[in-house]
């Protein structure tokens, strides 16, 4: 019979996405977890298996609470200079992480990742009616866009050229 | 120090040196259906452990045997902090084996392998 949980496993992981998604999976030691997620180490392990599990787990929650409203939201998107505005700031924190830091080392990360991608550029597809690759391309922009900083600046100096899809 | 390696459907964790005296145990094999998963934990060994039984424990100097703490049985062998790595496991004698191995990094990955 197990001891009655003593703590919000929707909480934890919620603080988990925050913390994995401002630091690489390696930077985030076990202590860093049970300071952070305030939760016994021992009910961690219990609760999650491993580090990796937790991070499994904060992963598919944020691609369910952040990048699934994204998708709904580019769904709408009225042209390509909105679509790239939605994906730029929305809270892609951990998406972002998980692309460069995890997928490369995790194919169970890296399947999460291109099905979360993939999403994306079909939505944008369906909402401007524009080819796969293309939407595809759109998506990149946009990631890109928010790693170079200045979203506001670079993604409307992109959306001007693309003035012409719409 | 002990040595972790995957035979087939199983874990296997071998105690080396004296270490198989301290910890009463000189290997333990473990279906890997049972195996949750493994973590790199240094800070592990700051933590209470709990009551031991058998087993050695010289603060700072080595945790070996069997700790019993919130109910659960937990397995330690382990000197050196900064090689710790935690192997969760299901419906088994032991809730978890905190184990000390020579390269942490690579135990996590060859468990973690193992499972998927």
């Amino acid at each position: 019979m197990g001891r009655r949980r003593a703590f919000d496993e929707d909480e934890v992981v919620h603080a988990a996405v925050k913390l994995f998604g401002g630091r690489a999976y390696d930077g985030v030691s076990v202590n860093d977890l049970v300071t952070h997620l305030g939760v016994h180490r021992n009910s961690l392990y219990k609760t999650f298996g491993s580090k990796r599990g937790l991070y499994l787990v904060a992963l598919r929650r944020h691609l369910a609470d952040d990048v699934g409203p994204l998708a709904d939201a580019l769904a709408g998107a009225a042209d390509a200079a909105d679509a790239l505005r939605l994906v730029t700031s929305a809270d892609l924190g951990l998406l972002v992480l998980a692309a460069v830091d995890r997928a490369p080392a995790d194919e169970e990360v890296a399947a999460e990742v291109a099905t979360a991608l993939a999403t994306l550029d079909q939505a944008i597809a369906d909402a401007l009616g524009v080819p796969a690759a293309l939407a595809a391309a759109l998506t990149a922009a946009a990631l890109g866009i928010r790693l170079r900083g200045n979203p506001d600046g670079v993604g409307a100096a992109l959306a001007r050229h693309l003035d012409p899809l719409d | 120090m002990a040595t972790v390696r995957i035979d087939g459907g199983e874990l296997v964790v071998v105690m080396e040196g004296l270490d198989k005296l301290w910890a009463f145990k000189s290997s333990l094999t473990i279906p890997l259906a049972n195996v949750r998963g493994a973590t790199a934990d240094p800070g592990i060994a700051a933590d209470p452990k709990g009551i031991r039984a058998p087993g050695a424990h010289l603060p700072g100097v080595i945790t070996a045997g069997t700790f019993h703490l919130d109910g659960e049985k937990v397995f330690w062998d382990v000197r050196d902090a900064s090689k710790a790595v935690v192997i969760e496991l299901a419906d088994e004698r032991y809730s978890r084996l905190v184990l000390q191995v020579d390269d942490p990094r690579t135990t996590v990955a060859l468990v973690e392998n193992a499972l998927r």
